[in-house]
């Protein structure tokens, strides 16, 4: 036996040796639509042999093996491709051709009209919250940082989104799918409002000048859409000081790291700094504001994730204005304003489908009142109060088909319910707006989607219903270029502030045209825009003044008779690579808008709409000072400005523009330095950031519009509250060491 | 039939024998390799070279190890040449020979927490301002526990010494404590014995390249 199996042994090494000296070359290409691919792995399987392709996509390697065998071809882009060959004592040469592998992260992506800023599409990320916070002239506030985004106008004397010749109304902004109704805080005419939400509350945003998803309505010109964080990663507590302010916040992450809870409480009145500097506009009452919010968020067992948002605010502030009529000296107006807004979101995955739903209720009170001096005594007051509530709820079920394909649909109940009372005068409006909506990614090749949606909408106050389709394609040209071209039709509900009478009202119309052009690099991005927007259906107006005793004018809804376009071209470019350190980007929005509604007499350029708008970003960090500086700069050519009156002629109503010109050109360069002392410093107990801002430091002095008396012989220009301002504050937070984080953003 | 079945039994156990050595010669020369390889490409083909080999020996780990340390010196290289835009890709991969060289060896291998570690800090250099809170913690988690299993091993020691030597000082990293720590990861290197001779062994002549820069 022994020797028998000492033959069998012997025989099996002279075998293996055998074998291991007669070697077989296998070679061959490699190609992916006609060209080779480099670093595709091939394998003869089960054995230790193969080789990676080279430049040219060749390969060949050698192997001791015999007879029939697989080859398999792999690479994470491509499909695998398997072969089988018979290996005798010849060289085998074996070519293969490959098929993409179609993936989420290399398939292309619908892109016109929208600008993404979260981090889901990886490197595309353009405008991230500490973007917004290191923007000059921004704040800090999320709405002001677009400004300096291709396609925003810059409009100083209302708050709101004024995009691509639409107005501040026209566009709606959105808190993980809701709704966010009356997003910034209440204001006097001539002063715009501000964010009311915290700009550090969200995780990222997308940010669409127009052709935005079925998923989103009632908007003519474009969309929000903010993305709230989720749990936090440590519990920290902040801490913020300013003369104008003063903020505390807490964060606190459960044990188990599957909830969290936190709040803040802040105040504010510009007092101080108005003895400080001098201010434009006199204010009687200086504002001031106190708020609270609180939130909580849960990740259940079966992965489910609840997040809740509440918040509530008051304002209030009083100015005096001097008076274009003859009879009294002064004009005041004093305004307090409530708002509470809760925010309550789901989301879960059950196998293929993933449902999101959210709800949220708002409340939203301003109360304005009105009354002329003369001669140092005050005359009675007249009172505006409004009041309104409300409710919002939507579904999305989403189902994944394929890879980058999916399938969304869901509906959204709107309600609204508002009270205004002037004196004799008592409205009550109501609107439930019900929609449903479907919208389908379709991903064809990683180089070419399309996304086909519809959206309807019945509103009870109309009593009508709409059909809107959506339509959007987006091809990859090369591996850094991509275009899309999208098209769509919106629809939104007339402002229930001009609807003071009966009339005959349906849904205003708009329709986007937009191509986009894109190259999307290391460090560097370049996109260009045309589009084309026309309107319909527009409402028509016409001016009552319901109190001769001050010059507010009420609009009143006449029909839908309106209509507009607005086309234009825009470019940004952000450059993050070619200086070190700095961080800048360039963006560029020329707007020809045309729009016959509201007051309007004839088709006009809207008031609101500038023809050139240039706007500079630049960030620059320098690590050896602790110390970032920031710079912008923005132009905008001179918008028009009209005073338009209504007559009663020949018992019918006629508009008419007693006045009107073109303001001086805006122009503003601001400046802000954020200084981190504890940077680097080991163990740190506390994390603060110095911030000095001085906005329109060069003090030019912006017109934003004119206010014209009752007659139209006097006018007054609408200014900004201040030309030049100066913050400065601190915020510190305590039980999180940011000092990586710091470090990271700069790097 | 009792001799024949015996014979075939030491005829099998001749070919594993066989097997193994051909798994111990070929692994050797491959790990060899690590040390020439210069280009991000030579480290794709060096990590296909390991994945084949690991799709055979799918019981042992370190063919997954190796494909992973090889994605990820690829990765390294491409960020130096800042290229950014890849390492996501490349993380990936190391990722997912990472898992399986986990299922393996254990959840308490210290060198594959390393390389975890290393994998989560090349995918947060590919936007650091939005990915410290979770690649860059990620990396940090991966790290201790790494050094808690091991806390001898020298090449936690070496890439703890890099993490501080590439800090600069205003942000508590230092040029000269990163050389004491090389210096310390020199020792360590030098008591270090791997189990194997296959085992992870490498990082040494990388803390000594540190140790000679000139004007040093």
């Amino acid at each position: 036996m022994k020797t028998q199996g000492k033959k069998l042994l012997l025989l099996i090494a002279f075998l293996s040796f055998i074998i291991g000296y007669s070697q077989v070359k296998i070679s061959g290409k490699v190609t992916f639509r006609g060209k080779g691919v480099n670093e595709i792995n091939i394998t003869l399987k089960d054995t230790y042999d193969g080789a990676t392709t080279d430049a040219q996509g060749s390969f060949s390697f050698e192997t001791s093996e015999k007879g029939s065998h697989i080859l398999t071809f792999t690479h994470p882009k491509y499909q695998d491709v398997e072969k089988t060959i018979t290996i005798d004592n010849q060289d085998v040469v074996m070519n293969a051709e490959l098929k993409e592998q179609i993936s989420e992260i290399d398939a292309v992506v619908v892109s016109a009209g929208s600008i993404e800023a979260s981090d889901r599409k990886r490197a595309t990320a353009l405008l991230t919250p500490i973007d917004i916070y290191t923007t000059a002239g921004a704040d800090g506030q999320i709405s002001s940082a677009l400004n300096y985004l291709p396609g925003v106008q810059k409009v100083g004397e209302t708050e709101g989104l004024f995009i691509r010749g639409g107005t501040g109304t026209e566009s709606k902004i959105f808190m993980d799918g809701s709704l966010i109704n009356n997003y910034f805080s209440s204001s006097v005419p001539g002063i715009a409002g501000r964010d009311r939400f915290n700009t550090s509350l969200f995780k990222g945003n997308i940010f669409s000048s127009g052709g935005y998803s079925a998923l989103y309505g009632q908007a003519l010109s474009g969309a929000l859409m903010l993305e709230s964080v989720d749990l936090p990663d440590q519990s920290s507590y902040d801490l913020g000081i300013s003369p104008i302010f003063l903020s505390v916040g807490f964060q606190k992450l459960g044990a188990d790291k599957n909830h969290s809870f936190g709040g803040t409480l802040g105040y504010s009145l510009l007092s101080v700094m108005q003895k400080v500097f001098n201010f434009n506009t006199d204010f009687i009452d200086a504002p001031q504001g106190l708020n609270g919010d609180f939130n909580f968020r849960i990740k259940t067992k079966s992965g489910g994730f609840f997040k809740y948002y509440g918040m509530y605010d008051s304002n209030k502030m009083g100015v005096r204005t001097e008076s274009l009529e003859p009879e009294y000296d002064f004009a005041l107006i004093r305004l307090k304003g409530k708002n509470t807004y809760h925010n309550l979101s789901f989301k879960q995955k059950f196998g293929k489908y993933l449902l999101n739903a959210g709800t949220s209720y708002s409340y939203n009170q301003s109360d304005l009142n009105f009354s002329t001096e003369t001669n140092d005594t005050e005359s009675d007051k007249s009172k505006l109060l409004t009041d309104g509530n409300y409710i919002n709820f939507k579904a999305v079920l989403e189902r994944k088909i394929n890879k980058i394909s999916a399938l969304r649909a869901g509906f959204e109940l709107n309600n609204t319910n508002e009270n205004l009372n002037f004196g004799e005068v008592q409205k009550n409006y109501k609107d439930l707006i019900s929609s449903a909506f479907m919208e389908t990614d379709l991903g064809f090749s990683n180089a070419l989607s399309a996304k086909i949606g519809v959206r309807a909408e019945n509103s009870s106050f109309l009593g009508k219903t709409n059909i809107a389709p959506r339509f959007a394609l987006a091809y990859r040209l090369a591996k850094d270029w991509t275009t899309s071209f999208a098209y769509g039709w919106f629809y939104q509900n007339p402002e229930s502030k001009y609807i003071n009478g009966p009339a005959d009202l349906d849904f205003q119309k708009s329709q986007h045209y937009i191509f986009q052009v894109q190259r999307a690099a290391e460090g560097r991005s370049l996109r260009f825009e045309a589009f084309y927007k026309k309107y319909d259906q527009l409402i028509k107006t016409f001016n009552i003044t319901p109190d001769k005793e001050q010059n507010q004018q009420v609009q009143t809804a006449l029909n839908n008779n309106g209509d507009g376009y607005a086309k234009g071209l825009e470019l940004f470019w952000r450059d993050k690579k070619t200086f070190e350190n700095i961080d800048y980007w360039v963006s560029y929005s020329f707007l020809d808008s045309k729009r016959d509604f509201i007051n309007y007499p004839v088709s006009l350029k809207p008031n609101f709409a500038s023809a050139h708008t240039l706007s500079v970003v630049a960030k620059r960090f320098i690590p050896e000072w602790k110390l970032g500086v920031n710079l912008s700069y923005t132009y905008a050519k001179g918008r028009p400005y009209y005073d338009i009156a209504t007559k009663n002629e020949n018992s019918s109503v006629i508009n008419y523009v007693r006045n009107e010109g073109k303001l001086k050109d805006y122009n503003a360069l601001n400046i802000s330095f954020n200084y981190l002392p504890n940077l680097g410093k080991k163990d740190a107990k506390a994390f603060t950031v110095f911030v000095l801002s001085v906005s329109n430091v060069l003090g030019s002095k912006n017109v934003y519009g004119y206010n014209f008396s009752n007659d139209g012989s006097r006018s007054s220009s609408v200014v900004p509250p201040v030309n030049t301002f100066v913050f400065i504050g601190a915020f510190i937070s305590f039980g999180v060491d940011r000092t990586q984080d710091a470090i990271n953003n700069n790097l | 039939m009792k001799k024949y079945l015996l014979s075939f039994a030491l005829a099998f156990m001749s070919l594993t024998a066989f097997a193994q050595a051909d798994y111990e010669k070929v692994m050797t020369e491959k790990i060899a390799k690590i040390e020439t390889c210069k280009t991000a490409e030579d480290f794709q083909t060096l990590a296909n070279d390991f994945q084949r080999i690991g799709s055979k020996e799918s019981s042992k780990w370190l063919p997954p190890y190796y494909a992973a340390f090889s994605q990820i010196q690829k990765g390294r290289l491409m960020m130096r040449n800042g290229n950014m835009q890849g390492l996501d890709e490349t993380a990936d991969q190391a990722d997912k020979y990472l898992a399986s060289a986990q299922n393996l060896a254990g959840a308490d291998n210290a060198e594959i927490h390393l390389l975890r570690k290393m994998a989560s800090s090349l995918r947060m250099m590919v936007n650091p301002a939005q990915r410290y809170m979770t690649d860059g913690a990620k990396a940090v988690e991966e790290m201790g526990i790494a050094e808690k299993l091991d806390p001898a091993n020298p090449r936690v020691a070496l890439i703890k010494a890099e993490d501080t030597y590439f800090t600069p000082e205003q942000y508590g990293g230092s040029k000269t404590k990163g050389m004491e720590m090389f210096k310390e990861a020199v020792t360590k290197f030098n008591a270090y014995k791997p189990k194997t001779a296959l085992d992870p062994n490498w990082g040494k002549s990388e803390a000594e390249y540190f140790l000679n820069m000139p004007g040093k």
